[in-house]
């Protein structure tokens, strides 16, 4: 069971903004969260709080229960996905994907062939198996990104954090990978939460969103839910329109041949 | 206007616009050869001179455009008059290699004007309308010979860049393998190894090699374990008094090295480090580090801190992040930052004379000085010892000379 809670957390940064104010947030065991907003909205500071990359000003964040506040990023045991990658240069796919393994501490430390047969296991499941050798600069996009997934999957972390993972794609790839994603978070049911302010790809991958505007909480159910009813303007206006919007440029685009016709 | 008489205007033979570039270069070349005639005092050949670049300026207005025989013409009777000077003045020094080179400047190029004004795509364009096809064929000729030509001219340009490089690497072999010790004489007259053999027979040499290279190496490590940690968290953390001190890094570099001097003097004199490798390494490594850490802080700048994040995720702390992850990525940078401390204490020669009073402590500048000073101006072992400093520096760069371009374009460019 894995369960993560945000309780009247605060951020401000050194000069005084304030990132997000009074979040309180619970993301239940095995559930795909999207964390929606425009930009500067304060969701990829909420992320990175949890992740333990940014201080908490105020307020408390628990995973299981626990206060993780002050806990080092790497103890928390969460595996994230960065917009750039953030591959390491220097190391072949295999070591990338076996880093992590190699610094875990304590009673979780690995020995050898239990490190390889999970990178095996991961290269699997990602299709990497052929490129385990090579360095990030031989690989494409698409790949690129599977090996930074794997490399936060491969620790097997309590939450999967993503963080605009996709927007460096293109349209077609994006696609794709967004199915992936959601193939994989069906088949290992790790929870997941997911940063982006791409309405579609919220709607399509959220078991429920988070949606944010200017630090605070606007509305947090369902997707379906919001769009059918929304909290308020913001939402109706960031969700409904859009969403409406889309709908509507995309059927002018699919009459116009009837209506020539006629 | 149809279209042929839109294209008359786009064709023009590719002699002409080579000519019009290469005009100018030729008349800037001429005018600064100037002061060779000059420096030699001789008034007519100055003369000559004066009257080729005027001449050369006048070719480079009258150049013909199309349907303009008369301009053709004028220019053919220039280019004709340049080429007789030019002869006249080679004829008139002595044939060595330098004169030649000098001459060619006026030679070439005007003789290049004669022979492509008089030739027959430059004649037809300027004396006749051309048919659409003439005018296709004339395009396509230019597209192919642009590229020889565009080469030509750029590996003239390089081999002038070649021979300021190689030429006084060619005197100093010469004069290194050369009898006696005295400066001058033709080029490979005499072959001798007595040079070589005696500054490496002699144990002076190799006392100042060790010195050279305990100093340089010292300074080379003692100024990466400062540098990089400095340049690191110059570059990632933010504490009070850092924008002051990577300011004062630079403040000291403004003083010119010689104020510095007495003041460094008194202080080694009263830590009793003079005459001591330890005191070189210490003032030479205050004198690199700003460059250093300046250098080195641009590359880590240039990590991006996702990077670190993603470690920090994967159960490194602090101290593991720097050495698994930046360490390994910022090997170019420190091999250049290495290199360049290297070189700087290898190469010292004011600091290295005042510290060290004694023959034993002499760096390799320092002593290959005292060749010319002491022992009567040994010019033939001074040039034969300073082949032999250069080695090491030159199998250096050949060494380090992937990591120098990675180094220097990364940390440069984007930082």
């Amino acid at each position: 069971m894995v369960s993560v809670e945000f309780e009247q957390v605060n951020k401000q940064y050194e000069d005084g903004f304030q990132a997000v104010q009074n979040l309180t947030l619970d993301i239940k065991d095995k559930e795909f969260l999207v964390l929606l907003g425009p930009s500067g909205c304060g969701k990829s500071t909420t992320l990175r709080m949890l992740a333990g990359l940014e201080d908490v000003t105020g307020g408390n964040i628990r995973i299981d229960g626990m206060k993780v506040n002050h806990l080092p990023a790497g103890a928390r045991g969460l595996g994230m996905v960065f917009q750039s990658y953030a591959l390491y240069p220097h190391m072949s796919i295999h070591d990338n994907l076996s880093f992590g393994l190699r610094m875990m501490k304590g009673t979780d430390k690995l020995d050898g062939n239990e490190i390889s047969k999970r990178v095996k296991e991961i290269a699997q499941l990602l299709e990497l198996d052929d490129h385990l050798d090579k360095k990030p600069k031989e690989l494409s996009g698409g790949q690129r990104q599977r090996v930074a997934l794997g490399r936060a999957l491969v620790r097997r972390p309590k939450v999967l954090l993503m963080d605009e993972p996709l927007s460096n794609l293109d349209a077609e790839l994006r696609h794709q990978m967004r199915n992936e994603i959601r193939r994989l978070h069906d088949e290992l049911g790790t929870t997941t939460i997911y940063v982006t302010h791409d309405q579609i790809e919220a709607m399509t991958l959220a078991d429920r969103i988070a949606i944010l505007d200017k630090g605070e909480l606007q509305q947090h159910c369902a997707p379906m839910e919001a769009y059918h009813n929304p909290a308020n303007d913001f939402v109706r206006s960031f969700l409904c329109k859009h969403i409406d919007d889309l709908v509507d440029t995309a059927n002018a685009l699919f009459k116009k041949p009837e209506e020539v016709n006629e | 206007m149809t279209n042929s008489d839109d294209m008359r205007w786009w064709y023009v033979p590719l002699e002409i616009v080579m000519l019009r570039r290469w005009l100018v270069a030729a008349f800037i070349m001429n005018v600064l050869l100037l002061a060779v005639d000059y420096l030699r005092a001789e008034s007519d050949l100055l003369l000559l001179g004066i009257i080729s670049c005027l001449l050369f300026a006048a070719l480079r207005a009258s150049l013909p455009n199309v349907n303009d025989t008369l301009r053709r013409d004028i220019s053919l009777v220039l280019s004709a008059a340049l080429l007789g000077i030019a002869v006249y003045r080679l004829l008139r020094t002595d044939p060595t290699i330098f004169n030649i080179w000098i001459h060619c400047w006026s030679l070439l190029p005007s003789g290049l004007t004669l022979f492509w004004l008089s030739g027959r795509p430059v004649t037809v364009w300027t004396s006749r309308k051309l048919s659409d096809s003439a005018i296709e064929y004339g395009l396509m000729r230019n597209a192919n010979l642009s590229k020889i030509y565009h080469a030509t001219s750029t590996h003239i340009t390089l081999l002038h860049f070649v021979a300021i490089t190689v030429i006084p690497l060619i005197w100093i072999i010469d004069i290194a393998f050369s009898e006696g010790n005295a400066l001058g004489g033709q080029i490979g007259d005499s072959f001798t190894t007595e040079h070589f053999s005696k500054i490496l027979n002699g144990d002076s040499f190799w006392t100042w090699f060790r010195n050279s290279l305990i100093v340089s190496i010292g300074t080379a490590l003692l100024g990466l374990f400062i540098a990089i940690p400095a340049g690191y968290a110059f570059s990632r953390y933010k504490f009070t008094g850092r924008d002051a001190s990577m300011f004062s890094f630079l403040l000291v570099q403004m003083f010119p090295g010689i104020i510095i001097l007495v003041p460094y003097f008194m202080v080694m004199k009263t830590l009793g480090l003079l005459n001591s490798h330890l005191g070189l390494i210490l003032a030479y490594c205050v004198t690199a580090l700003p460059l250093c850490v300046w250098m080195l802080k641009g590359f880590f700048d240039t990590i991006p801190r996702e990077l670190e994040e993603a470690a920090a995720l994967d159960g490194c702390n602090q101290f593991q992040v720097f050495t698994k992850v930046v360490l390994p990525l910022s090997t170019p940078a420190i091999a250049v930052t290495a290199l360049f401390s290297f070189l700087a204490a290898w190469n010292e020669y004011l600091l290295a004379l005042t510290f060290n009073t004694s023959n034993d402590m002499y760096t390799l500048p320092v002593g290959l000085a005292s060749l010319i000073s002491s022992t009567g101006q040994a010019w033939g072992d001074f040039a034969a010892a300073s082949l032999l400093v250069s080695l090491p520096v030159a199998l250096l760069f050949l060494f380090f000379q992937k990591f120098l371009i990675d180094g220097l374009s990364a940390g440069g460019v984007k930082g």
